[in-house]
């Protein structure tokens, strides 16, 4: 019996923040856009969908007077990425079997 | 990144393997610190090291300099934090470890400063003082003040350890090989004469720091290269 994908995670752009995030402690807005190639606006509402899910944590804060917002994933993304994962295993493993 | 309707299971994993490759392979350090640190260090090692062997002064302490480059290594600090967009997990228990480094390079200036003076107070209070005593009898015996000997190699021994810790967790090779450097020079000046510690010294700042440095500003400009291509 194969694991249902997680729908909040297979999508492109929400599986790279969330596998950008899984590596490192915290990473501000500015840093994910770069390393996604995403624009501004998908990435804001792609980010907005895992803070709902509660995957990740947002903070927006005010740095030497420009806006900031920094994303940390959560104790509940890290279980939802990592049974992502191991569902896709499951996948590939019965493909190539 | 454009959003695709549908993912395959390798797209998937293939993705996920890019993105963490891409938060691992980005350098955020500039390098500019351990630049500063082993041009400072080395230079006031060096410096103090040819006042020795030729017998000259320069007129002030030289390692004035170190304490000078706290400013410009603060400075540098609050810059790269602003720059930085990114905390990896390794960040604060790094950063702990090269505080815990600065204390102890500090708590070792004040032993070497403190212990002459207090040992010829606590040998005055036994009623006892230091001489040197010549066993070819041409010279008269002279007090000496007492003196913590062959300091430096201790702290030749301290630049090793916060850049091998660097090195390991960072795996970063230059550092470690810096620290390695400095681990057998260290063990080499014990058996050297002071004067040559520092010169010592001076080569363990430049394979600790300095090269690293270069090295690590080298990658972080390629890096930012890249990303404006």
């Amino acid at each position: 019996m194969f694991k249902e994908l997680d729908p909040i995670l297979h999508s492109q752009l929400r599986l790279a923040v969330m596998s950008l995030l899984i590596g490192v402690k915290e990473a501000d807005f500015t840093f994910i856009r770069e390393k996604t190639n995403a624009t501004a606006g998908n990435l804001s509402v792609q980010v907005q969908k895992l803070k709902d899910a509660g995957y990740i944590e947002v903070t927006k804060q005010f740095k030497d007077n420009y806006p900031q917002t920094t994303c940390k994933i959560t104790a509940t993304g890290i279980e939802a990425f990592d049974a992502y994962v191991k569902a896709l295993q499951q996948y590939l493993q019965a493909g190539s079997s | 990144m454009e959003e695709k309707k549908v993912m395959t299971e390798s797209e998937s994993l293939a993705l996920i393997a890019d993105m963490i490759q891409r938060a691992k392979h980005t350098y955020y350090e500039t390098g500019v610190g351990p630049i500063l640190w082993g041009t400072v260090v080395s230079i006031a090692s060096c410096m103090t090291y040819l006042q020795k062997e030729y017998h000259f002064s320069i007129g002030f302490d030289i390692w004035i300099i170190v304490l000078i480059a706290i400013i410009p290594q603060i400075l540098i600090s609050i810059r790269e934090k602003r720059m930085h967009g990114v905390k990896k997990h390794e960040d604060d228990a790094l950063n702990a470890v090269w505080v815990t480094y600065a204390i102890s390079i500090f708590g070792l200036i004040i032993y070497q400063n403190i212990i002459p003076e207090a040992t010829v107070q606590l040998n005055a209070q036994e009623g006892w003082v230091m001489m040197r005593h010549y066993t070819n009898l041409q010279h008269p015996d002279e007090m000496i003040r007492p003196f913590a000997p062959s300091i430096y190699s201790l702290f030749i021994l301290l630049y090793a350890f916060p850049t091998l810790v660097t090195g390991i967790v960072k795996k970063f090779r230059p550092m470690l090989a810096g620290a390695g450097i400095a681990y057998v020079l260290f063990i080499v000046s014990c058996y050297t004469a002071s004067k040559y510690d520092m010169l010592l010294g001076s080569v363990s700042a430049i394979c600790c720091w300095l090269i690293p440095g270069i090295i690590l500003r080298r990658k972080y400009l390629a890096q930012k290269s890249a990303a404006h291509v």
